[in-house]
Protein backbone atom coordinates (compact mmCIF):
# COMPACT_ATOMS: atom_id res chain seq x y z
CA UNK A 1 0.00 0.00 0.00
CA UNK A 2 2.42 2.58 0.99
CA UNK A 3 5.20 1.74 -1.80
CA UNK A 4 2.04 1.83 -4.06
CA UNK A 5 1.60 5.66 -2.98
CA UNK A 6 5.11 6.15 -3.33
CA UNK A 7 5.27 5.35 -7.00
CA UNK A 8 1.93 6.90 -7.37
CA UNK A 9 2.27 10.71 -9.66
CA UNK A 10 -0.98 11.34 -7.95
CA UNK A 11 0.08 11.01 -5.07
CA UNK A 12 2.80 13.26 -5.27
CA UNK A 13 1.41 16.13 -7.35
CA UNK A 14 -1.16 16.16 -4.14
CA UNK A 15 1.73 16.42 -1.87
CA UNK A 16 3.26 19.04 -4.36
CA UNK A 17 0.43 21.10 -4.39
CA UNK A 18 -0.03 21.38 -0.11
CA UNK A 19 3.97 22.23 0.18
CA UNK A 20 3.42 24.88 -2.27
CA UNK A 21 -0.17 26.21 -0.74
CA UNK A 22 1.40 25.71 2.73
CA UNK A 23 4.97 27.58 1.52
CA UNK A 24 2.88 30.58 0.11
CA UNK A 25 0.07 30.90 3.09
CA UNK A 26 3.77 30.96 5.36
CA UNK A 27 5.55 33.64 3.35
CA UNK A 28 2.47 35.69 3.31
CA UNK A 29 1.67 35.97 6.84
CA UNK A 30 5.28 36.30 8.25
CA UNK A 31 6.66 38.74 5.86
CA UNK A 32 3.18 40.62 6.34
CA UNK A 33 3.08 41.18 2.33
CA UNK A 34 0.69 43.89 0.96
CA UNK A 35 -2.70 42.27 -0.05
CA UNK A 36 -2.00 44.07 -3.60
CA UNK A 37 1.01 42.42 -4.05
CA UNK A 38 0.20 39.05 -3.32
CA UNK A 39 -2.48 37.32 -0.95
CA UNK A 40 -2.40 33.99 0.76
CA UNK A 41 -4.73 31.12 -0.62
CA UNK A 42 -6.59 31.10 2.84
CA UNK A 43 -8.06 34.59 1.92
CA UNK A 44 -8.05 33.98 -1.82
CA UNK A 45 -10.29 31.01 -0.87
CA UNK A 46 -12.84 33.10 1.40
CA UNK A 47 -13.24 36.09 -1.60
CA UNK A 48 -14.14 33.89 -3.61
CA UNK A 49 -16.61 32.38 -1.55
CA UNK A 50 -17.99 35.79 -0.49
CA UNK A 51 -19.20 35.74 -4.63
CA UNK A 52 -18.71 32.42 -6.01
CA UNK A 53 -21.21 33.10 -8.96
CA UNK A 54 -19.39 36.36 -9.99
CA UNK A 55 -16.00 34.27 -10.61
CA UNK A 56 -17.72 31.11 -11.77
CA UNK A 57 -19.62 33.46 -14.37
CA UNK A 58 -16.09 34.80 -15.33
CA UNK A 59 -14.47 31.47 -15.82
CA UNK A 60 -16.85 30.56 -17.68
CA UNK A 61 -17.02 33.61 -20.34
CA UNK A 62 -13.43 33.37 -20.66
CA UNK A 63 -13.26 29.79 -20.79
CA UNK A 64 -15.93 29.99 -23.96
CA UNK A 65 -13.58 32.82 -25.40
CA UNK A 66 -10.50 30.70 -25.43
CA UNK A 67 -12.44 27.03 -26.73
CA UNK A 68 -13.82 29.04 -29.70
CA UNK A 69 -10.33 31.06 -30.51
CA UNK A 70 -8.81 27.99 -30.68
CA UNK A 71 -11.17 25.86 -32.69
CA UNK A 72 -10.96 28.43 -34.95
CA UNK A 73 -7.36 28.51 -35.19
CA UNK A 74 -7.26 24.76 -35.27
CA UNK A 75 -9.26 24.92 -38.27
CA UNK A 76 -7.96 28.19 -40.07
CA UNK A 77 -4.09 26.49 -39.27
CA UNK A 78 -5.29 22.61 -40.68
CA UNK A 79 -5.77 24.06 -44.34
CA UNK A 80 -3.44 26.68 -44.46
CA UNK A 81 -0.62 23.97 -43.10
CA UNK A 82 -1.76 20.84 -45.69
CA UNK A 83 -1.61 23.89 -48.48
CA UNK A 84 1.93 25.24 -47.33
CA UNK A 85 2.90 20.92 -46.05
CA UNK A 86 1.52 20.34 -50.25
CA UNK A 87 3.69 23.45 -51.63
CA UNK A 88 7.24 24.02 -50.30
CA UNK A 89 7.73 27.42 -52.08
CA UNK A 90 4.39 28.42 -50.20
CA UNK A 91 5.82 27.28 -46.95
CA UNK A 92 8.89 29.30 -47.30
CA UNK A 93 6.84 32.29 -48.40
CA UNK A 94 4.44 32.18 -45.98
CA UNK A 95 7.29 32.32 -42.79
CA UNK A 96 7.91 36.03 -42.68
CA UNK A 97 4.03 36.00 -41.58
CA UNK A 98 4.05 33.61 -39.07
CA UNK A 99 7.41 34.24 -37.59
CA UNK A 100 5.73 38.19 -37.38
CA UNK A 101 2.56 37.30 -35.76
CA UNK A 102 4.96 34.74 -33.11
CA UNK A 103 7.08 38.10 -32.03
CA UNK A 104 4.82 40.78 -32.27
CA UNK A 105 3.54 42.02 -28.92
CA UNK A 106 0.03 42.28 -28.63
CA UNK A 107 -0.40 44.97 -26.54
CA UNK A 108 0.98 47.04 -29.49
CA UNK A 109 -1.64 46.32 -31.75
CA UNK A 110 -4.72 45.22 -29.80
CA UNK A 111 -6.12 48.93 -29.85
CA UNK A 112 -5.98 48.79 -33.81
CA UNK A 113 -7.69 45.25 -33.50
CA UNK A 114 -10.79 46.86 -31.45
CA UNK A 115 -10.54 49.47 -33.63
CA UNK A 116 -11.52 47.20 -36.82
CA UNK A 117 -13.59 44.80 -35.19
CA UNK A 118 -15.27 46.67 -32.16
CA UNK A 119 -15.20 46.23 -28.88
CA UNK A 120 -16.15 42.61 -26.83
CA UNK A 121 -15.96 39.30 -28.24
CA UNK A 122 -14.78 39.69 -32.00
CA UNK A 123 -11.97 41.41 -31.23
CA UNK A 124 -11.14 39.56 -28.14
CA UNK A 125 -12.06 36.07 -30.83
CA UNK A 126 -9.96 37.29 -32.89
CA UNK A 127 -6.49 37.78 -31.04
CA UNK A 128 -6.89 34.61 -29.44
CA UNK A 129 -6.78 32.71 -32.74
CA UNK A 130 -4.35 34.98 -34.22
CA UNK A 131 -2.14 34.62 -32.14
CA UNK A 132 -2.35 31.11 -31.91
CA UNK A 133 -2.52 30.43 -35.53
CA UNK A 134 1.56 29.89 -36.24
CA UNK A 135 2.27 26.81 -33.24
CA UNK A 136 -0.69 24.96 -34.69
CA UNK A 137 0.73 25.65 -38.52
CA UNK A 138 4.00 24.67 -37.83
CA UNK A 139 2.54 21.23 -35.87
CA UNK A 140 0.51 20.61 -38.86
CA UNK A 141 3.09 21.21 -41.79
CA UNK A 142 5.93 19.11 -39.50
CA UNK A 143 3.51 16.26 -38.88
CA UNK A 144 2.05 16.01 -42.26
CA UNK A 145 5.71 15.64 -43.68
CA UNK A 146 6.33 13.21 -41.15
CA UNK A 147 4.31 10.74 -42.66
CA UNK A 148 6.09 7.62 -43.02
CA UNK A 149 7.49 7.47 -46.99
CA UNK A 150 6.55 3.87 -47.63
CA UNK A 151 2.77 4.52 -46.16
CA UNK A 152 3.38 7.24 -48.94
CA UNK A 153 4.58 5.07 -51.54
CA UNK A 154 1.79 2.29 -50.43
CA UNK A 155 -0.90 4.82 -51.19
CA UNK A 156 1.11 6.15 -54.43
CA UNK A 157 0.79 2.60 -55.71
CA UNK A 158 -3.37 2.24 -55.97
CA UNK A 159 -3.46 5.98 -56.74
CA UNK A 160 -4.95 7.06 -53.22
CA UNK A 161 -6.39 10.64 -54.31
CA UNK A 162 -4.92 13.62 -52.37
CA UNK A 163 -7.88 13.98 -49.98
CA UNK A 164 -7.23 10.37 -49.42
CA UNK A 165 -3.97 10.73 -48.34
CA UNK A 166 -4.14 14.00 -46.33
CA UNK A 167 -7.24 12.45 -44.34
CA UNK A 168 -5.92 8.97 -43.75
CA UNK A 169 -2.24 9.26 -43.78
CA UNK A 170 -1.12 12.76 -43.42
CA UNK A 171 -3.74 14.32 -41.05
CA UNK A 172 -3.00 11.12 -38.35
CA UNK A 173 0.83 11.57 -38.75
CA UNK A 174 0.55 15.57 -37.74
CA UNK A 175 -1.94 14.54 -35.11
CA UNK A 176 1.03 13.83 -31.89
CA UNK A 177 2.67 17.36 -33.07
CA UNK A 178 -0.73 19.03 -32.99
CA UNK A 179 -1.16 17.95 -29.45
CA UNK A 180 2.41 19.36 -28.42
CA UNK A 181 1.32 22.55 -29.82
CA UNK A 182 -2.04 22.32 -28.16
CA UNK A 183 -0.54 22.29 -24.95
CA UNK A 184 1.24 24.98 -25.41
CA UNK A 185 -1.28 27.39 -27.34
CA UNK A 186 -3.88 26.53 -23.85
CA UNK A 187 -1.75 28.82 -21.89
CA UNK A 188 -1.02 31.44 -25.35
CA UNK A 189 -4.60 31.09 -25.92
CA UNK A 190 -5.68 32.15 -22.25
CA UNK A 191 -3.49 34.78 -21.40
CA UNK A 192 -4.61 36.22 -25.09
CA UNK A 193 -7.82 35.81 -23.96
CA UNK A 194 -6.98 37.99 -20.73
CA UNK A 195 -5.26 40.29 -21.95
CA UNK A 196 -8.00 40.97 -24.62
CA UNK A 197 -10.53 40.91 -22.39
CA UNK A 198 -9.26 43.85 -20.41
CA UNK A 199 -8.02 45.82 -23.29
CA UNK A 200 -11.15 45.40 -25.62
CA UNK A 201 -14.06 47.45 -23.35
CA UNK A 202 -15.60 43.56 -22.91
CA UNK A 203 -18.56 43.62 -20.12
CA UNK A 204 -17.03 40.61 -18.63
CA UNK A 205 -14.75 38.18 -18.54
CA UNK A 206 -11.89 37.02 -16.06
CA UNK A 207 -9.40 39.56 -18.03
CA UNK A 208 -12.32 42.55 -17.47
CA UNK A 209 -12.80 41.13 -14.10
CA UNK A 210 -9.07 42.04 -13.32
CA UNK A 211 -9.14 45.44 -14.57
CA UNK A 212 -11.12 46.62 -12.77
CA UNK A 213 -9.96 45.03 -9.46
CA UNK A 214 -6.76 47.18 -10.53
CA UNK A 215 -8.45 50.29 -11.45
CA UNK A 216 -10.58 50.52 -8.23
CA UNK A 217 -7.57 48.95 -5.87
CA UNK A 218 -9.55 45.79 -5.34
CA UNK A 219 -6.51 43.52 -4.24
CA UNK A 220 -8.66 40.54 -2.96
CA UNK A 221 -10.64 40.63 -6.30
CA UNK A 222 -7.44 41.10 -8.71
CA UNK A 223 -5.28 37.68 -6.81
CA UNK A 224 -9.07 35.42 -6.95
CA UNK A 225 -8.76 36.64 -10.49
CA UNK A 226 -5.38 35.28 -10.95
CA UNK A 227 -6.11 31.98 -9.13
CA UNK A 228 -9.29 31.89 -11.07
CA UNK A 229 -7.57 32.15 -14.57
CA UNK A 230 -5.06 29.58 -13.45
CA UNK A 231 -7.20 27.06 -12.77
CA UNK A 232 -9.06 27.37 -16.14
CA UNK A 233 -5.27 26.79 -17.50
CA UNK A 234 -4.92 23.92 -15.63
CA UNK A 235 -8.14 22.44 -16.40
CA UNK A 236 -7.18 23.88 -20.00
CA UNK A 237 -4.08 21.33 -19.98
CA UNK A 238 -5.90 19.00 -18.27
CA UNK A 239 -8.94 18.61 -21.75
CA UNK A 240 -5.88 18.25 -23.99
CA UNK A 241 -4.27 15.27 -21.70
CA UNK A 242 -7.10 13.58 -21.85
CA UNK A 243 -8.17 13.86 -25.42
CA UNK A 244 -4.45 13.35 -26.63
CA UNK A 245 -4.45 10.11 -24.20
CA UNK A 246 -7.74 8.94 -25.97
CA UNK A 247 -6.59 9.92 -29.80
CA UNK A 248 -3.22 8.79 -29.66
CA UNK A 249 -3.73 5.32 -27.39
CA UNK A 250 -1.56 4.10 -30.75
CA UNK A 251 1.16 6.39 -30.32
CA UNK A 252 4.69 5.73 -28.35
CA UNK A 253 4.45 8.63 -26.11
CA UNK A 254 1.24 7.22 -24.65
CA UNK A 255 2.61 3.88 -24.21
CA UNK A 256 3.48 2.87 -20.34
CA UNK A 257 7.01 2.62 -19.63
CA UNK A 258 6.66 0.40 -16.43
CA UNK A 259 6.15 -3.22 -18.16
CA UNK B 1 -1.50 -8.69 -74.50
CA UNK B 2 -1.94 -10.55 -71.13
CA UNK B 3 0.78 -10.44 -68.26
CA UNK B 4 3.57 -8.14 -67.95
CA UNK B 5 5.82 -6.97 -70.35
CA UNK B 6 8.84 -4.91 -70.18
CA UNK B 7 11.20 -4.21 -73.09
CA UNK B 8 14.44 -2.83 -73.08
CA UNK B 9 13.86 -0.85 -69.88
CA UNK B 10 16.77 1.36 -68.65
CA UNK B 11 17.00 4.11 -66.27
CA UNK B 12 19.38 6.65 -65.43
CA UNK B 13 19.45 9.20 -62.26
CA UNK B 14 21.64 12.28 -63.10
CA UNK B 15 25.08 10.74 -64.68
CA UNK B 16 24.83 7.42 -62.87
CA UNK B 17 23.49 4.46 -65.06
CA UNK B 18 21.55 2.92 -62.42
CA UNK B 19 19.78 0.11 -64.87
CA UNK B 20 21.04 -1.15 -68.39
CA UNK B 21 18.53 -2.15 -70.89
CA UNK B 22 16.60 -5.21 -69.68
CA UNK B 23 13.63 -7.62 -70.84
CA UNK B 24 11.47 -9.09 -68.92
CA UNK B 25 7.96 -10.77 -68.90
CA UNK B 26 6.08 -12.01 -66.03
CA UNK B 27 2.73 -14.14 -66.82
CA UNK B 28 -0.33 -14.29 -65.17
CA UNK B 29 0.24 -16.65 -62.16
CA UNK B 30 3.90 -16.72 -63.15
CA UNK B 31 6.16 -16.27 -59.94
CA UNK B 32 9.23 -14.20 -60.75
CA UNK B 33 11.84 -13.63 -59.03
CA UNK B 34 14.50 -10.50 -59.37
CA UNK B 35 17.93 -11.60 -57.94
CA UNK B 36 21.35 -9.46 -56.87
CA UNK B 37 22.93 -7.58 -55.20
CA UNK B 38 22.74 -4.35 -53.23
CA UNK B 39 22.21 -1.15 -55.70
CA UNK B 40 22.02 -3.21 -58.47
CA UNK B 41 18.49 -1.75 -59.99
CA UNK B 42 16.05 -4.30 -58.91
CA UNK B 43 13.84 -2.56 -56.68
CA UNK B 44 13.85 0.51 -59.91
CA UNK B 45 13.01 -2.07 -61.84
CA UNK B 46 9.80 -2.93 -60.15
CA UNK B 47 9.10 0.88 -58.92
CA UNK B 48 8.88 1.07 -62.73
CA UNK B 49 6.74 -2.01 -63.06
CA UNK B 50 4.23 -0.29 -60.28
CA UNK B 51 4.21 3.10 -62.23
CA UNK B 52 5.69 4.72 -59.21
CA UNK B 53 9.42 5.95 -60.77
CA UNK B 54 9.06 7.14 -64.52
CA UNK B 55 10.55 5.14 -66.99
CA UNK B 56 13.94 5.93 -68.65
CA UNK B 57 13.71 4.50 -72.20
CA UNK B 58 11.95 1.25 -73.50
CA UNK B 59 8.54 0.46 -72.31
CA UNK B 60 6.57 -0.83 -69.84
CA UNK B 61 3.16 -2.81 -70.22
CA UNK B 62 0.69 -4.54 -67.85
CA UNK B 63 -1.91 -6.26 -69.70
CA UNK B 64 -1.43 -4.18 -72.46
CA UNK B 65 -1.52 -0.57 -70.35
CA UNK B 66 0.87 1.54 -69.08
CA UNK B 67 1.85 1.09 -65.21
CA UNK B 68 0.16 4.49 -64.46
CA UNK B 69 -3.17 3.39 -65.80
CA UNK B 70 -2.99 0.26 -64.49
CA UNK B 71 -1.81 2.01 -60.91
CA UNK B 72 -5.33 3.63 -60.84
CA UNK B 73 -7.23 0.46 -61.25
CA UNK B 74 -5.41 -1.14 -58.67
CA UNK B 75 -4.18 -4.38 -60.84
CA UNK B 76 -0.86 -4.38 -58.22
CA UNK B 77 -0.79 -5.29 -54.94
CA UNK B 78 2.87 -3.65 -53.16
CA UNK B 79 4.36 -5.55 -50.47
CA UNK B 80 7.37 -2.65 -49.57
CA UNK B 81 10.59 -3.44 -47.35
CA UNK B 82 9.13 -2.29 -44.50
CA UNK B 83 6.03 -3.38 -43.39
CA UNK B 84 4.38 0.75 -43.29
CA UNK B 85 1.58 -0.25 -41.05
CA UNK B 86 -0.77 2.76 -40.01
CA UNK B 87 0.22 2.77 -35.73
CA UNK B 88 -3.03 4.44 -35.23
CA UNK B 89 -4.70 1.23 -36.93
CA UNK B 90 -5.43 -2.16 -36.00
CA UNK B 91 -4.36 -5.34 -37.28
CA UNK B 92 -7.44 -5.76 -39.32
CA UNK B 93 -8.03 -2.18 -40.11
CA UNK B 94 -4.22 -1.97 -41.36
CA UNK B 95 -5.04 -5.27 -43.57
CA UNK B 96 -8.15 -3.66 -44.71
CA UNK B 97 -6.24 -0.23 -45.90
CA UNK B 98 -6.36 -0.88 -49.30
CA UNK B 99 -9.69 -1.87 -49.69
CA UNK B 100 -10.70 1.35 -48.30
CA UNK B 101 -9.06 3.49 -50.60
CA UNK B 102 -9.44 4.32 -53.75
CA UNK B 103 -12.86 1.84 -53.24
CA UNK B 104 -14.26 2.70 -57.03
CA UNK B 105 -11.95 0.74 -58.10
CA UNK B 106 -11.97 -2.29 -55.81
CA UNK B 107 -12.87 -5.86 -57.40
CA UNK B 108 -15.86 -7.72 -56.51
CA UNK B 109 -15.96 -10.28 -54.74
CA UNK B 110 -13.05 -8.38 -52.66
CA UNK B 111 -10.90 -11.33 -50.75
CA UNK B 112 -11.97 -11.73 -46.87
CA UNK B 113 -9.64 -10.14 -44.82
CA UNK B 114 -10.61 -11.84 -41.74
CA UNK B 115 -10.07 -15.43 -43.35
CA UNK B 116 -6.78 -14.40 -44.43
CA UNK B 117 -5.09 -12.54 -40.98
CA UNK B 118 -6.71 -16.34 -39.98
CA UNK B 119 -4.18 -18.02 -42.06
CA UNK B 120 -1.22 -16.54 -41.38
CA UNK B 121 -1.70 -16.85 -38.10
CA UNK B 122 -3.20 -13.86 -36.72
CA UNK B 123 -6.46 -14.87 -35.75
CA UNK B 124 -6.11 -13.58 -32.13
CA UNK B 125 -4.36 -10.28 -32.97
CA UNK B 126 -7.25 -8.70 -35.08
CA UNK B 127 -7.64 -6.10 -32.74
CA UNK B 128 -4.25 -5.66 -31.54
CA UNK B 129 -2.10 -2.47 -32.66
CA UNK B 130 1.01 -2.67 -34.96
CA UNK B 131 3.53 -1.90 -31.90
CA UNK B 132 2.47 -5.18 -30.35
CA UNK B 133 3.25 -7.34 -33.09
CA UNK B 134 6.98 -8.24 -33.93
CA UNK B 135 8.29 -7.77 -36.76
CA UNK B 136 7.53 -11.13 -38.64
CA UNK B 137 4.11 -10.51 -37.16
CA UNK B 138 3.90 -6.71 -38.75
CA UNK B 139 5.20 -8.32 -42.17
CA UNK B 140 2.70 -11.09 -42.51
CA UNK B 141 -0.18 -8.18 -41.81
CA UNK B 142 1.70 -6.15 -44.93
CA UNK B 143 1.45 -9.45 -46.63
CA UNK B 144 -2.15 -9.78 -46.13
CA UNK B 145 -2.62 -6.41 -46.88
CA UNK B 146 -1.22 -6.85 -50.50
CA UNK B 147 -3.37 -10.16 -50.59
CA UNK B 148 -6.77 -8.44 -49.42
CA UNK B 149 -6.58 -6.23 -52.73
CA UNK B 150 -7.15 -9.24 -55.02
CA UNK B 151 -5.61 -7.46 -57.36
CA UNK B 152 -3.67 -9.80 -60.60
CA UNK B 153 -0.68 -8.68 -59.66
CA UNK B 154 2.26 -9.02 -56.48
CA UNK B 155 4.82 -6.70 -56.52
CA UNK B 156 7.54 -7.42 -53.43
CA UNK B 157 10.36 -5.31 -52.63
CA UNK B 158 12.51 -7.38 -50.25
CA UNK B 159 9.95 -8.12 -47.93
CA UNK B 160 11.77 -10.11 -45.54
CA UNK B 161 15.29 -8.22 -45.91
CA UNK B 162 14.66 -6.63 -41.74
CA UNK B 163 14.08 -10.33 -40.36
CA UNK B 164 15.93 -13.25 -38.95
CA UNK B 165 17.11 -16.00 -40.60
CA UNK B 166 14.62 -18.54 -39.17
CA UNK B 167 11.91 -15.80 -39.32
CA UNK B 168 12.48 -15.29 -43.18
CA UNK B 169 12.41 -18.86 -43.46
CA UNK B 170 8.95 -18.95 -41.78
CA UNK B 171 7.94 -16.65 -43.66
CA UNK B 172 9.01 -17.87 -47.74
CA UNK B 173 6.96 -21.09 -46.31
CA UNK B 174 3.94 -18.68 -45.16
CA UNK B 175 4.19 -16.90 -48.16
CA UNK B 176 4.65 -20.12 -50.71
CA UNK B 177 1.30 -21.30 -49.41
CA UNK B 178 -0.92 -18.25 -49.83
CA UNK B 179 0.03 -17.67 -53.21
CA UNK B 180 -0.28 -21.18 -54.31
CA UNK B 181 -4.31 -21.45 -55.17
CA UNK B 182 -4.89 -18.50 -56.46
CA UNK B 183 -3.58 -17.02 -59.79
CA UNK B 184 -1.52 -14.55 -59.56
CA UNK B 185 1.54 -13.11 -60.66
CA UNK B 186 4.15 -12.33 -58.38
CA UNK B 187 7.47 -10.08 -59.06
CA UNK B 188 9.47 -10.93 -56.36
CA UNK B 189 12.41 -8.63 -55.53
CA UNK B 190 15.51 -10.12 -53.41
CA UNK B 191 19.12 -10.73 -52.63
CA UNK B 192 18.39 -14.54 -50.59
CA UNK B 193 19.38 -17.37 -52.84
CA UNK B 194 16.97 -19.66 -50.67
CA UNK B 195 14.17 -17.24 -51.37
CA UNK B 196 14.93 -17.33 -54.87
CA UNK B 197 14.44 -20.59 -55.12
CA UNK B 198 11.96 -21.47 -52.81
CA UNK B 199 9.55 -19.02 -53.97
CA UNK B 200 10.11 -18.78 -57.74
CA UNK B 201 8.83 -20.42 -60.85
CA UNK B 202 11.77 -18.42 -62.74
CA UNK B 203 14.53 -16.51 -61.24
CA UNK B 204 16.38 -13.37 -63.50
CA UNK B 205 19.89 -12.82 -61.82
CA UNK B 206 21.04 -9.05 -62.12
CA UNK B 207 24.96 -8.05 -62.29
CA UNK B 208 25.84 -5.21 -60.13
CA UNK B 209 25.30 -1.56 -61.08
CA UNK B 210 24.37 -0.42 -63.81
CA UNK B 211 21.81 -3.84 -64.02
CA UNK B 212 21.73 -6.15 -66.59
CA UNK B 213 19.82 -9.12 -66.36
CA UNK B 214 23.23 -11.75 -66.60
CA UNK B 215 21.11 -15.02 -66.58
CA UNK B 216 17.66 -16.41 -66.32
CA UNK B 217 16.90 -20.22 -64.53
CA UNK B 218 13.62 -21.98 -64.68
CA UNK B 219 13.00 -23.40 -61.15
CA UNK B 220 11.36 -26.90 -61.83
CA UNK B 221 10.57 -27.42 -58.51
CA UNK B 222 7.34 -29.84 -57.97
CA UNK B 223 4.17 -27.49 -56.56
CA UNK B 224 3.13 -27.29 -53.61
CA UNK B 225 6.48 -26.49 -52.39
CA UNK B 226 6.81 -27.61 -49.01
CA UNK B 227 10.06 -26.80 -46.77
CA UNK B 228 11.04 -30.03 -46.85
CA UNK B 229 12.29 -28.94 -50.46
CA UNK B 230 14.45 -26.92 -49.32
CA UNK B 231 16.95 -30.41 -48.86
CA UNK B 232 16.38 -31.28 -52.06
CA UNK B 233 19.86 -32.18 -53.95
CA UNK B 234 17.36 -30.31 -56.82
CA UNK B 235 16.96 -27.37 -54.67
CA UNK B 236 21.16 -27.20 -54.23
CA UNK B 237 21.61 -27.54 -57.67
CA UNK B 238 19.39 -24.34 -58.41
CA UNK B 239 20.54 -22.54 -55.92
CA UNK B 240 24.66 -22.78 -56.83
CA UNK B 241 24.12 -22.19 -60.71
CA UNK B 242 22.22 -19.00 -59.60
CA UNK B 243 25.35 -18.40 -56.91
CA UNK B 244 27.55 -18.95 -60.20
CA UNK B 245 25.52 -16.38 -62.24
CA UNK B 246 25.81 -13.55 -59.36
CA UNK B 247 29.36 -14.40 -58.92
CA UNK B 248 29.42 -13.70 -62.66
CA UNK B 249 27.61 -10.57 -62.60
CA UNK B 250 29.64 -9.16 -59.88
CA UNK B 251 33.21 -9.75 -61.28
CA UNK B 252 32.58 -8.21 -64.93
Amino acid sequence: MIDRLRNSAAFWAIVGTVALLGFWEAFVRIRDVRKFVLLPPSEIGSTFLDNPSFYLENIWVTARHLVIGLAIALVVSLALGALLAAFRPLEHASQPLLVLILVTPWVAYISSIVLWLGRGTPSILFLVSFVTVPAFVYATVGGMRSADPAARELFASIQASRWEVLWRLRLPSALPSLFTAARFNVGLGLAAAYFAEGAALSSDGLGEAGRRAVAFNEGSILWTTILCTAVLGILGQVAVLLLERWLLRWHASQRRSAR
Amino acid sequence: MHGIHAAGVSKRFGTVEALSPVDLSIAPGEIVTLLGPSGCGKTTLLRMIAGLEPVGSGTITVDGAAPEAARGHKRFGLVPQSPALLPWRTVEANARLLQDINVSANPSPLPDVVELLDRVGLAEFHDAYPHELSGGMQQRVGLVRAFALGAPYLLMDEPFAALDEITRADMRHLLATLCEPTNTGVLFVTHSLAEAVFLSDRVAVLSARPGRIVGTVDVDLPHPRVPEIEDDPAFFAIETELRRLLHDGAGR
